[in-house]
This record gives C-alpha cells, sequence and structure tokens, in this order.
C-alpha cells in the first residue's frame, strides 16, 4: 500500500435492547466518535462507509449511507457506500475505507456501524427468520438453519475430531462474559462461571445459551486519515498494518470446505501477517478481538489464525493462553458473547477496542499491559467469508 | 354498551382494544391488522417455472426423486442444483440421481429461536447428511436429538407443503433408516 492509514477516534453506543431507534443509534454514535477527537469534525470527512446487514427487516429502511450522512452531518465528497456481509460487514467498512485512503482517494473517512435488531417481543421470531436467510435461503435457510444449530454443529464435528471438550467451550464463554462485566458498553455485564455456562439453556447442543452472542441493538464510529493528516491532528492513532478478506466460492452447506477448520481464516490471516511483516503471530500480537460469535468460533480461530497447531484450540483455551495474563489478550472486550452483536457495528467496535487498548483508556480490569500490536477477525454467514486486520500503536 | 358502563373495574382493558377510538376531531388513519402472508414467511415459494430455472429438480422430487445438475462439459457435480456451472460456466447442465441413503454427519435440534413459521414445530431435529457425493442440510424427522449418533443411516423422504399458494409444491427430509 502506498499510505499508511490510522484510526484517530471512534466512539460507541451502549449496546443491549435499546429503547432507541434505528436512527438514534447512528446519532449518538456519530456524536461520540467525532468527540473523541475534537480537531477532526464533520467537514473533514471525505468518504463514509456504513456497515449494516439487515436494516430493511429489522428498521424496514434502505439506502442508509445517506442516511448517516444527513444525521451525522457529512458533506462526502467522495465516497459513500454501505456494506452488507452479514456479521463482518463493520470489518468490511473499515477494510474499505482503509483501501480509499491508502489508494490516496481521500484521507479522512467515517466507518460506522449500526444494527437494530431487537423488535417489540411478538416479532422475536421475525428477527430469527431474517437470520435464517443470511444462509442459502432455498435449501439451508429452509430446514430451519439460522446460526445456533450451524455452529452447534461445528462445535460437534470439532469435539469429535478434536476431542474438544463441553467444559473447554464454557471456558471461552466465561472469560470473555467475565470481561463485558467491566465493560460499561457491553449488553451483557454479570460474571459467569463455567458452571453457569454449562447449566444454561441447552439451546442448540452441544451450545447452550450462554455460548452464544446476543440479538443486539448497537452502533459505533471510527474516524480514519492518512498518516500525514492524522499527525496533524493526534498523536495517538492505531495504524493499519494489514488487512486480508477471503471466500472460497462457497456460501451453501455442501460446497463448505470444513466443518471443524475455517481455512478462509487461515488465508485472510496469512494476508494480514504478510502485509504487516508479522512471522510470529502469538509471539508479535499483544491483542485480538477475534469473532466469537459463539463459543466454539473462538477455538477454531485459536488454530485457523495460525496461533497453535490444528485440534488444539481447546487445550489451548484450557491452559490459559488467550487469557488477558495469557500469550495473547482474547477479547479483552467481553466478545460477541459479551458485548452482543449487532451484526454492523461489531467489527467496528472491536478495531475501537484495539485502539483504546492502545491508548490505554478500558477499564483498568481488562486492560492489556501496555499493547503495541493487536488484531480483529469476523466472520460471516456459515463462516463463508473471513476478515483479518491488525493494527499497531506505530507503524512497524 | 353506554358510557356509564366504564366502570373501575371494566376501565382498565379498555386500552387493550384501540388507541385511538374516532372519539377525538382528528383526522384517523387506519392501517390494517395484518398483511397477506408476505413471502419472508414462504421458504418454498421458488419452485414452479415461472420462478426459477431449477423447477426440474422440483419436478423430480415430486416424482420421489432427489436430483442434482452435474456439468456434461467438466463433469462437476453440483448441489444445490444451477443453470450455470460454477467451475467451466457451461449451461450443458444434466439432472442425475443422487442416493436416498445417508449418514448423519452432523446434527443439533433448534429449542428456541426458530424463524417465523416453523415454531410450531419447535424442538426439531435438523443435520447435515453424507449422500456421498454430496453434504446437503436437512429438517430430521422422527428423532430426538438425544438418541442419534454421528453415522447414523437415515433415508430421504418427500415431504408436500401446504399452503397458502394453489399448486402443489414439495420439499425432502430425512428419517432415520428403521
Amino acid at each position: 500500500m502506498t499510505r499508511n492509514v490510522g484510526i484517530v477516534g471512534g466512539g460507541h453506543t451502549k449496546w443491549g435492547v435499546r429503547e432507541a431507534s434505528y436512527k438514534d443509534l447512528i446519532q449518538e454514535a456519530g456524536k461520540a466518535a467525532f468527540e473523541d477527537v475534537p480537531n477532526v469534525t464533520p467537514d473533514d470527512i471525505e468518504g463514509l462507509f456504513v456497515g449494516s446487514v439487515q436494516p430493511e427487516r429489522f428498521a424496514f429502511q434502505t439506502h442508509v449511507a445517506p442516511m448517516v450522512a444527513e444525521l451525522i452531518g457529512i458533506d462526502v465528497d467522495s465516497m459513500i457506500a454501505r456494506t452488507e456481509l452479514a456479521c463482518a460487514s463493520g470489518q468490511a467498512a473499515l477494510r474499505y475505507a482503509w483501501l480509499a485512503i491508502a489508494a490516496g482517494q481521500i484521507d479522512t473517512a467515517l466507518v460506522l456501524g449500526v444494527e437494530k435488531m431487537n423488535l417489540p417481543r411478538k416479532y422475536d421470531a421475525e428477527a430469527q427468520t431474517s437470520m435464517a436467510n443470511v444462509m442459502d435461503r432455498e435449501f439451508d435457510g429452509v430446514n430451519g438453519f439460522n446460526a445456533p444449530p450451524y455452529f452447534a454443529m461445528i462445535a460437534q464435528r470439532h469435539m469429535h475430531e478434536y476431542d474438544t471438550t463441553r467444559e473447554q467451550l464454557a471456558l471461552v464463554a466465561a472469560k470473555n462474559k467475565t470481561h463485558a462485566a467491566n465493560n460499561a458498553f457491553a449488553q451483557f455485564q454479570k460474571e459467569v462461571s463455567v458452571d453457569d455456562v454449562v447449566d444454561s439453556f441447552p439451546l442448540s447442543p452441544p451450545l447452550c445459551l450462554f455460548d452464544c452472542s446476543g440479538v443486539t441493538d448497537g452502533a459505533a464510529g471510527l474516524i480514519l486519515m492518512s498518516e500525514e493528516k492524522a499527525r496533524e491532528v493526534t498523536d495517538e492513532a492505531a495504524y493499519i498494518t494489514g488487512s486480508g478478506q477471503t471466500c472460497l466460492s462457497s456460501n451453501s452447506i455442501n460446497n463448505l470446505p470444513s466443518m471443524s477448520a475455517w481455512p478462509q481464516a487461515t488465508q485472510a490471516a496469512e494476508q494480514a501477517y504478510e502485509q504487516a511483516g508479522i512471522d510470529d503471530p502469538l509471539k508479535e500480537l499483544d491483542v485480538a478481538e477475534v469473532h466469537d460469535c459463539f463459543s466454539i468460533s473462538e477455538i477454531v480461530e485459536y488454530e485457523d489464525l495460525g496461533w497453535v497447531e490444528k485440534g488444539e484450540g481447546g487445550q489451548f483455551m484450557e491452559d490459559g493462553r488467550s487469557q488477558l495474563d495469557g500469550d495473547i489478550a482474547v477479547n479483552p472486550r467481553g466478545g460477541l458473547l459479551g458485548c452482543g452483536h449487532p451484526l454492523g457495528a461489531t467489527g467496528v467496535s472491536q478495531a475501537l477496542e484495539v485502539f483504546n487498548q492502545f491508548r490505554g483508556t478500558v477499564e483498568p480490569e481488562r486492560q492489556v499491559p501496555d499493547p503495541e500490536t493487536g488484531l480483529i477477525h469476523n466472520l460471516s454467514g456459515s463462516a463463508s467469508v473471513h476478515s483479518v486486520m491488525t493494527l499497531a500503536r506505530e507503524r512497524l | 354498551m353506554s358510557e356509564d358502563d366504564t366502570t373501575p373495574e371494566t376501565s382498565g382493558t379498555a386500552h387493550e382494544d384501540v388507541a385511538t377510538d374516532g372519539g377525538s376531531d382528528r383526522d384517523v388513519i387506519e392501517l390494517p391488522d395484518q398483511v397477506e402472508l408476505p413471502r419472508m414467511l414462504d421458504f418454498y415459494e421458488l419452485q414452479t417455472a415461472e420462478t426459477t430455472q431449477i423447477s426440474e429438480f422440483y419436478d423430480n422430487l415430486a416424482d420421489g426423486r432427489l436430483t442434482t445438475t452435474r456439468c456434461t462439459e467438466c463433469d462437476e457435480l453440483h448441489f444445490p442444483p444451477r443453470i450455470v456451472c460454477p467451475e467451466c460456466h457451461s449451461e450443458e447442465l444434466e439432472y442425475v440421481d443422487l442416493p436416498h441413503e445417508g449418514e448423519l454427519f452432523a446434527f443439533s435440534t433448534v429449542r428456541a429461536g426458530a424463524p417465523m413459521g416453523m415454531e410450531d414445530e419447535v424442538p426439531f431435529v435438523l443435520g447435515i447428511v453424507d449422500l456421498g457425493p454430496v453434504q446437503l442440510s436437512a429438517r430430521i424427522d422422527n428423532a430426538e436429538y438425544d438418541d442419534l449418533e454421528i453415522g447414523d443411516p437415515v433415508e430421504m423422504k418427500v415431504v408436500e407443503i401446504d399452503g397458502p399458494v394453489d399448486h402443489e409444491r414439495v420439499f425432502y427430509r430425512f428419517e432415520p433408516q428403521e
């Protein structure tokens, strides 16, 4: 890439079951993002990238990027788009903003992720129908395949092939939910034990309710700048050092490469590591926000992001290597399991967390000691798409 | 009912009927209570030649045959069926039979959070069936989650879809072999 790009500011709404509309959430996150970096105003924004997955279904609203521009008061000079890539939409928005700045098309961008998922109680099944439509509707969604049973089968296959245990899954959920207990933005702010996870409602076995992320309303925003511009407005930035994204000509069940491994994640990570000059990710990365939509996901990711041998992800968790004081602090934000998962906002929030970890502005209970490098990872749908981005407190 | 009947005992339920009683001087905009079954609810809408170019798959299924497309140019077998081969982009595809018996590759059950139209079937079992040439997702009928194991033999059955359209529609499900 020709130019370095930094995250110079960001803002977050409270996440959860919010008494707030889709438009309310956009305004809260936009205001918070600009308040974070007073030297940047909406007038500085040249490109706007909005990660949002199903506003048509949840909010009955289309053409949402111009709505964001209006609500936050942005005259877009050059680039405006909404990214829809299911659960990876937020990182997609961030990736395309990075590319636009790196390519020299623009100097400053706003990335905003937003989802309003909680509908009045009687419409619960409507949200689940929308989630089933993330899979191939005609041949997979039709069978009731939304996320919990699908990831339950990933867990079942991983346990079958690698002897991963029910308790190892629960350790992931307990770790992340305990981090979220100290995150003021998180949907679930209650410490949870391994027994609590195993004893929670067996929603789609082997996964229990606490192995699953929530149905969440929320938004988050980030301001990105070229390094040259960034240094004019701030001395605190998280520079994007690498970014990879893959999909292996597969989406429906029959065409997925595996039900226990995600080679797409490995490829996306290798792209990002190569760009960032990372040879040994486990040694060189200090903090990672990975896509724990379900507890099993994080275990597969330890393996397929190249941190541990295939099949050793459960042991990696059991040995405490992903805890705050482990080899790599994984999901100190609280993850999707603890923070909830407002689809389009998740990747944006993960990157903001890495930036905040670099700045040392998160709650002290979950602050990683002096991190200099970080990673975010998202998957989407039937885990058919994987995105990995690496960040550094200073350009490596 | 006269207005005098609005006693403390009955007034508590009044708000549950309608928010607007038309008693004010304001114009009233009436909304329908419900709409016709939206397409969102109908997972089976694309089966006829008017709606999809893979209608032969559904015609075969109605005849009791589980089929899919194979490319006559490059021999690639597809599932789901296609009209263009994703490997070589040939349109010279033929329908071939798939086995009706296979093994459970993976399975789980839905105990809550089912999509609309499926809530009444909760809990239900669903799985991935390995037919050899393909692995497809399917509902597993006549089965309890706790009784199943990976590798269990299952066989296909054709089910009819009842409503909301007049023409015959079908889909495939699997169930444990006897």
